[in-house]
């Protein structure tokens, strides 16, 4: 074993150990030597997904590996079971039932799209599993899984950043930095995501006079973007936001940049992963966005993550990796303290003692600082990056949490 | 609106050179060769992989590129048609083989990662990539209030001159009466003669290469390079071209792909974006009702 893996393996069972001795729920003391704990993920390993799921399931697989490498939680060994839904929502909700029901598993991350939450998270609800939403950002994932049934869901949560927070944070940070008058907003309408990230950026650039000149919605499967980037343009805006998934955004920014444009680029998290910073390019140069996580954040929690992370495989983790592998740390922390049977008798009770202890996390993970607010939601430092026109991100500023 | 009609000119290339490969299939088997979605990725896929992984020229890889798209021909003939035609299983057969060799290298190229079995092919799975800046040279031309960019004009002239040059041999060299005589009665044809299954081959090798060359122009003008670029982008409006143009003729789908990308311009600009995909499915209703054989189809008469 190297000395990087060695460091990594002690800070992880020193965590491991200090969830055991800090942690609120008194169950600390408990073993579970000798048994498994079940996990089961639902994440868009192909299809339009598949630009964020393969690193979920990495980051995940290297948080179980290191967990299991300290020793486990307790004495008991996680298992991750990692389903491909194909970016599809019927089958994300058949994979969730079937890791639910047939495999038994204690507790769910995922899935990857918000597209698909919205028939998984209310069936995990309905079936009393603890689910974690690692990726997911659009509105009505938490509390209100069930929209627009308001009651809240006790099973759901998240560890990952909102639209509803992200884009406004993002749009404020800026507008006390450049003051922009006008701007249009690019918005893929055929995706919860995107058109939920449409909707909140008409409701928020109000509160900071900017006036929306257009709203331009395309669909994502358009072959070619340049007409609607030309209409864009053409109105010679300040700010061109864009709420889209995958590659769309680097398309649209090297299309306003050949056009001639030169103001500035704002949008969610799906500007928030390596990939679209390399596709745009220099073209990409100084666009912003709020995230959940920054790379180049030094604090022990980020930097093992990181080096672990590059060391097993060869490349740089994003966003979506540090969030699922916080998510398996959060699913950890509140095993370790949910005092549970583990036996196959009890695993009604043993979700209800996770999903219990789940809500009093408040664990250190590369996002920061972790706890959950009283609806299951995030409650951490924002972090708003741009594209370094080089394939990575730049710091701009930190949001400490309301 | 200038810039829009450039635009429309620019996306109607790309559509009439993804649309003769499609037509050219249809026009001498009558099937629909739906595995062309696949073969127009794969051509892109391959030449980005050549170029960024393993360090050819751009020229090598574009050749590399087109190999891989004419080979797929090859497939296409001996596994998903060939079979089936000496079975004479009906059309319907062949445009299901099709669609089941699409998936399959979409699949394989979805699953090319750093590491895995086909990251000789593919090494960025699901996502989206474009060629290094600099792969060619792209100098962006300012004319009045128009932005041209180098790799977008340099497809309209060579989409003119493919289609000339197809609809030459076509009509003008032994070949191309040869693959009429096929596309006409391939028993009359073999009577007389000629090699239908080898004609049928060459059809498919000449379709595929067009097919691999549009997905090339199209990833190295749009910056746009995944698994589903073919699916996603152009398999629907190809289809929509060639109803357009005419099932199975030539200029038709050259006239088809730049009707199309007019008209889903014309819409977007004077109706608004939610309007302009819809338009476009109109109008081919609208020609599927007045005129079903198209603006260059003929019902009886001979094909091609």
């Amino acid at each position: 074993m190297n000395r990087s893996r060695l460091v990594s393996l002690l800070v992880v069972t020193l965590f491991v150990a200090a969830c055991g001795s800090t942690g609120g729920g008194g169950g600390g003391g408990n073993s579970y030597a000798g048994k498994t704990i079940k996990l089961g993920a639902v994440y868009s390993i192909t299809g339009a997904g598949g630009v964020y799921g393969p690193q979920s399931r990495d980051g995940a697989m290297l948080a179980v590996n290191q967990i299991n490498a300290g020793g486990g939680v307790n004495g008991a060994k996680i298992s991750l079971t990692v389903e491909d839904d194909a970016s599809d929502k019927a089958q994300s909700a058949q994979k969730a039932q079937a890791l639910i029901q047939q495999d038994n598993v204690l507790a769910v991350l995922g899935p990857t799209l918000s597209n698909s939450a919205v028939a998984v998270h209310p069936l995990a609800e309905n079936l009393k599993t603890p689910i974690l939403a690692t990726s997911t950002t659009g509105i009505h994932i938490v509390p209100d899984c069930n929209f627009p049934d308001t009651t809240p869901c006790k099973y759901v949560f998240r560890d990952s950043l909102g639209e509803q927070t992200a884009i406004p944070d993002n749009i404020k940070a800026y507008v006390d930095d450049s003051h922009p008058k006008t701007g249009v907003l690019l918005v893929a309408q055929d995706d919860k995501f995107s058109s939920d990230g449409g909707k909140i950026v008409q409701a928020t650039v109000g509160q900071y006079n900017i006036q929306l000149l257009k709203t331009i919605p395309f669909a994502k499967a358009t072959a070619d973007l340049s007409p609607y980037v030309t209409q864009a343009v053409q109105l010679k805006p300040d700010v061109i936001f864009i709420t889209s998934l995958g590659g769309i955004p680097a398309k649209i920014m090297t299309s306003a940049r050949n056009q001639g444009w030169q103001g500035q680029f704002l949008g969610g998290n799906g500007f928030n992963t390596a990939t679209v910073s390399k596709q745009a390019g220099a073209a990409g140069k100084g666009a912003r966005s709020a995230s959940a996580w920054y790379i180049g954040n030094t604090f022990p929690t980020n930097k093992d993550f990181v080096d672990s992370y590059r060391k097993e495989f060869n490349k740089d983790p994003d966003q979506f990796a540090a969030q699922a592998f916080t998510g398996v740390l959060i699913l950890a922390d509140a095993a370790k303290r949910a005092n549970m049977s583990l036996t196959s008798s009890s695993l009604a009770s043993d979700r209800d003692k996770l999903r219990g202890a789940m809500e009093s996390v408040n664990i250190q993970t590369p996002l920061g600082p972790f706890q959950f607010t009283s609806d299951h939601d995030v409650k951490q430092t924002v972090w708003v990056i741009q594209m370094d026109g080089a394939g990575g991100f730049t710091l701009v500023k930190s949001i400490q949490p309301s | 609106m200038d810039q829009q009609i450039v635009n429309a000119i620019f996306i109607g290339s790309i559509y009439a050179l993804f649309a003769v490969g499609y037509t050219l299939v249809f026009g001498i088997l009558d099937i629909l060769n739906l595995a062309h979605s696949a073969v127009f990725m794969l051509g892109a896929a391959v030449t980005y992989s050549m170029v960024v992984n393993h360090g050819q020229s751009f020229v090598v890889a574009c050749l590399v590129g087109l190999a891989a798209s004419a080979f797929i021909g090859v497939v296409i003939e001996y596994i998903c048609l060939r079979p089936l035609r000496r079975r004479q299983a009906p059309a319907i057969a062949a445009l299901i083989s099709t669609i089941g060799l699409a998936l399959v290298i979409v699949a394989a190229v979805e699953q090319g990662n750093v590491g895995s079995f086909f990251s000789w092919l593919w090494v960025d799975g699901a996502n989206s990539v474009a060629f290094p800046a600099g792969t060619v040279p792209n100098p962006t031309w300012h004319v009045g209030d128009l932005t041209l960019e180098a790799t977008k004009v340099l497809i309209i002239p060579i989409s003119i001159a493919l289609m000339l040059v197809l609809g030459y041999v076509m009509r003008f060299t032994q070949v191309g009466r040869g693959l009429r005589a096929v596309a006409e009665n391939p028993r009359a044809a073999r009577l007389m003669g000629l090699d239908v299954d080898r004609m049928i081959l060459l059809t498919l090798v000449i379709s595929s290469a067009l097919g691999g060359l549009a997905g090339i122009l199209f990833g190295l003008a749009l910056g746009d390079i995944s698994p589903y670029i073919g699916r996603d982008n152009v398999e629907v409006r190809g289809l929509a071209v060639i109803v357009l143009g005419g099932m199975g003729s030539i200029p038709g789908a050259v006239i088809g792909g730049y009707l199309l990308g007019l008209i889903e311009i014309v819409a977007l600009v004077t109706l608004g974006s939610n309007a302009s995909g819809g338009v476009a499915f109109a109008a081919l209703f609208l020609m599927l009702v007045l005129r079903p054989q198209g603006l260059f189809g003929t019902r009886l008469r001979e094909r091609i």
